[in-house]
């Protein structure tokens, strides 16, 4: 064969270089705090987050709750409020795509509602439901379900018309139509959409708990801040952010899965 | 004329009976159909809820009156001014600093291999969580504000400069060097207006975090605003200003992502046909 | 005859070119293997291959946008080290900049030369007529057809002014009636502007139509060179001729087994 294996070398440094940038930017960090270039009234250094993410494991105070309850704590809100958006967004995004009856209906009530960011929700949703965790999933669904139904609508949309002229020359119904061609040519953007939505989910949810908490991931950086304890409110920062990407990678390897087995 | 008139009428009415089947195939008479339902059962629940729903007059004369009662100090339109401001200073200095910076991080290896790391580390904290920190820095003030929506926009900004350039198709370059062009004809000839329309996308996205961002610090802490508006309106428990803030709140970021969709056609002509259909 | 039509000069050597790729993914890829070839000033010569031959490969290398591996590129007795404004490249894909209208696109060239705006609008307007776009200048690619863009493309590289024009399958993408126009207008324009054209195509006819020479190209990679024609059909040339029909029959005779 002509084809033969061949090492193709990147230059050292620019292997290196990364690894020394996010090495001298804790560095930069630990020594700030050390040194006390900044008050240790506003910042903690790596160490001493380390420490206390340790601690947090077994000591309740001064926040009320373990570390694990706060995740698991969020990580409920936040799924319940991601499934309840993609069980609604994506059946009526798809209908929306195909049935001209649902557009004309569904589509002037959701623009209307598109642009209310979900953090302006808060007041009427704590009005509404105080502060437990009904409110909190309805302020995740509702900023969860709008790329559902965007994506799954132009999935539909997007539809080869061929397709579907070729469906009807054989005399297949609507409803048919709608079942064995636009759903599976919508899938890819459906997948999409599910990535897209969990990122906003997961953003949402510090906004919902920012206001109204008892417990979870943004309560801690809540009452870090309200006892200006700055080790706790990076500690729940780094929390959420790595509670992310987690989530993010089991989604991720699921929907994987879940892709393989369509396609077989 | 008179006869004129009445063939045009009598052509438009019978290519369109009015049966009810027609009718439900009609978009806009679904659009009316689908708001008329909208504000009626609005109304209705409101009724019933009594106090847990303004009822939509009840929102517009809310409106009416902040329009011209000052709340804490400012009109209606001020505190929607109070918002707006924060937004543009943190957008502008995010923009003007996160568009070059994933410009260069895009052109150049090693400013890449040095940032690119820094960035996927902070990259997966939302925005909103940076709240708290913010105003332990920088206290409750303007600055905390303008901050969090710095941090919420600079993301979106750099990723999607930084994709417009990686995204361009190579063999333009190649175009550019074949008429003689060396690699600053390159960069502006084809990396700038190639990434323009990311750059764009990555506009619109980071103007709606920015709503969020203000609207989330708004809400912690201010005395202007329209997240304080709501907030006031849930401490006051008077829904309807609650309501009647998220009304404007929509209707001035829809307006505001308008007006980037009109600055990108002007900055972006050769598009324009591309994403009309 | 076909001496006194290109008096002697010779204006592109090809000397034993090899290339191999080495890609991202650590494999090596052997596209060209030993081409040598001579192209005289204003001659017009066709390279005949099959898809996956090479063909764009040796052209980039000519343009020098790729250094060969082994082997090396003369014109005018001078070693091509990069790509410069006395070759013009048009590319198979049309290229365009899709924010430029079709006079922004080729005034391209005179522009980032340094020529005064008047003087370049000037160039650019005559090769626009050239081309048979006029009324199309302030229109933006995405607004053109396919045979529109290529003419864009065409003209973009001859509003440079250059030595030596090399087009890769240019018409690739259209329709046959609008290959055919084409064809025509390229035969017309190399009249009216007589340049070194170095023309790449995976058409006979097209060859055969447009070419004072044709190289074939061996189909499997490495794509090595095959016969030489020489086609001294008188011009403008008709498909249907007794002479076009028994050199087309010689090559695909000829080229059966590699093709
Ligand atoms: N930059 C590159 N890196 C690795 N392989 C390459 C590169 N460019 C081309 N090749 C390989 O070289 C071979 C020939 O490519 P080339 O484009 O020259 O063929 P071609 O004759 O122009 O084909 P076509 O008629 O389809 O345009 C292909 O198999 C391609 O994969
Ligand atoms: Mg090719």
């Amino acid at each position: 064969m002509a084809y033969e294996q061949v090492k193709v070398k990147t230059p050292l440094i620019l292997r290196l270089l990364p690894v020394l940038s996010v090495l001298a930017f804790f560095g930069a960090w630990q020594m700030v705090v050390d040194r006390e270039i900044v008050p240790s009234t506003m910042l903690a250094s790596p160490i001493q987050i380390f420490q206390l993410f340790l601690v947090k494991w077994t000591e309740v105070n001064p926040d009320g709750a373990l570390l694990s309850q706060h995740i698991w704590t969020s990580v409920q809100e936040a799924f319940a409020g991601y499934l309840l958006a993609l069980l609604v967004g994506i059946p009526l995004g798809l209908a929306m795509g195909w049935f001209v009856v649902v557009e004309g209906l569904g589509r002037p009530i959701f623009e209307m509602i598109r642009p209310i960011p979900p953090v302006a929700w808060i007041p009427l949703v704590i009005f509404w439901f105080g502060i437990g965790i009904s409110g909190k999933i309805f302020i995740i669904w509702i900023g969860g379900i709008v790329p559902c139904v965007i994506n799954s609508y132009e999935g539909v949309r997007m539809t080869n018309p061929t397709l579907v002229q070729m469906a009807r020359t054989y005399g297949a119904t609507d409803w048919q139509i709608f079942k064995q061609i636009c759903i599976p040519s919508a899938l890819p953007m459906v997948f999409g959409a599910l990535q897209i939505a969990l990122a906003l989910c997961w953003t949402n949810l510090v906004a919902a708990e920012l206001l109204a908490a008892d417990r979870g991931l943004g309560f801690l950086i809540t009452m870090g801040r309200k006892l200006a304890l700055p080790d706790m409110v990076l500690l729940g920062m780094i929390m959420i952010g790595l509670t992310g990407v987690v989530i993010g990678i089991i989604i991720n390897y699921f929907e994987k899965k879940l892709l393989a087995g369509i396609r077989r | 004329m008179v006869d004129i008139a009445n063939e045009i009428q009598q052509q438009v009415r019978e290519r369109k009976p009015l049966t009810p089947a027609a009718m439900l195939k009609n978009r806009w008479f679904l659009y009316g159909v689908s708001l008329m339902f909208f504000f009626v059962v609005w109304d209705s629940s409101a009724r019933m809820f009594a106090s847990g729903l303004p009822r939509p007059h009840e929102v517009v004369l809310q409106l009416w009156r902040m329009l011209f009662d000052p709340l804490a100090g400012k009109s209606l339109l001020g505190h929607v001014w109070a918002s707006t401001q924060r937004i543009l200073i943190g957008f502008t200095i995010a923009t003007l600093v996160a568009v070059p910076l994933g410009l260069m991080m895009a052109l150049n290896r090693y400013v890449n291999a040095i940032v690119k790391p820094l960035f996927d580390l902070l990259k997966p904290m939302p925005p909103l969580a940076w709240i708290s920190i913010a105003i332990l820095w920088f206290g409750i003030g303007e600055t905390s504000k303008v901050f969090i929506i710095i941090i919420g926009t600079f993301v979106p900004c750099l990723l999607d400069a930084y994709n417009g350039v990686r995204l361009v198709e190579p063999e333009l370059y190649d175009v550019v060097r074949m008429l003689g062009g060396n690699r600053r004809d390159e960069i502006v000839q084809v990396c700038f207006p190639a990434a323009f329309p990311a750059i764009f996308a990555g506009l619109q996205i980071a103007l709606s975090i920015a709503w969020s961002c203000v609207l989330a610090a708004e809400l912690v802490s201010a005395r202007s605003g329209l997240g304080f508006i709501i907030i006031l309106g849930m401490n006051l428990s008077r829904p309807a200003m609650i309501v009647g803030g998220m009304v404007v709140i929509a209707l001035v970021s829809w307006g505001m992502s308008q007006l980037v969709s009109v600055l990108e056609r002007f900055v972006c002509p050769w598009k324009r046909e591309i994403d009309s259909p | 005859m076909k001496d006194e039509t290109h008096p002697g000069q010779t204006k592109i050597v090809c000397e034993d070119i090899t290339k191999i790729f080495i890609q991202k993914g650590k494999q090596r890829v052997h596209v060209l293997d030993h081409i040598s070839l001579d192209v005289k000033e204003n001659e017009f010569v066709v390279i005949l291959g099959p898809g996956q031959s090479g063909k764009s490969t040796l052209l980039r290398i000519i343009a020098g946008l790729e250094t060969p591996t082994e082997g090396r590129v003369l014109l005018d007795g001078r070693e091509v080290e990069g790509p410069g404004p006395d070759r013009g490249l048009v590319f198979q894909g049309y290229m365009l900049f899709a924010w430029k209208t079709v006079m922004g696109n080729v005034e391209m060239g005179p522009k980032l030369r340094g020529v005064p705006k008047n003087e370049r609008r000037e160039i650019a307007a005559h090769y626009i007529h050239l081309v048979g776009l006029d009324g199309f200048e302030n229109h933006y690619p995405h607004q053109l057809s396919g045979g529109m863009k290529q003419r864009v493309g065409i003209a973009r590289a001859y509003a440079n002014n250059p030595q030596v024009m090399l087009l890769d399958e240019p018409f690739g993408q259209l329709d046959a009636q609008t290959r055919y126009f084409m064809e025509k207008e390229t035969a017309r324009i190399w009249e009216t502007e007589k340049r070194t054209i170095l023309f790449v195509t995976n058409n006979i006819d097209e060859a055969i139509y447009l070419a004072d020479r044709i190289v074939t190209m061996v189909g499997k990679l490495p794509g090595r060179m095959d016969v030489v024609y020489n086609v001294d059909l008188p011009r403008p040339r008709e498909h249907t001729d007794m002479a076009f029909l028994k050199l087309r029959h010689e090559i695909t005779e000829a080229s059966e087994l590699t093709l």
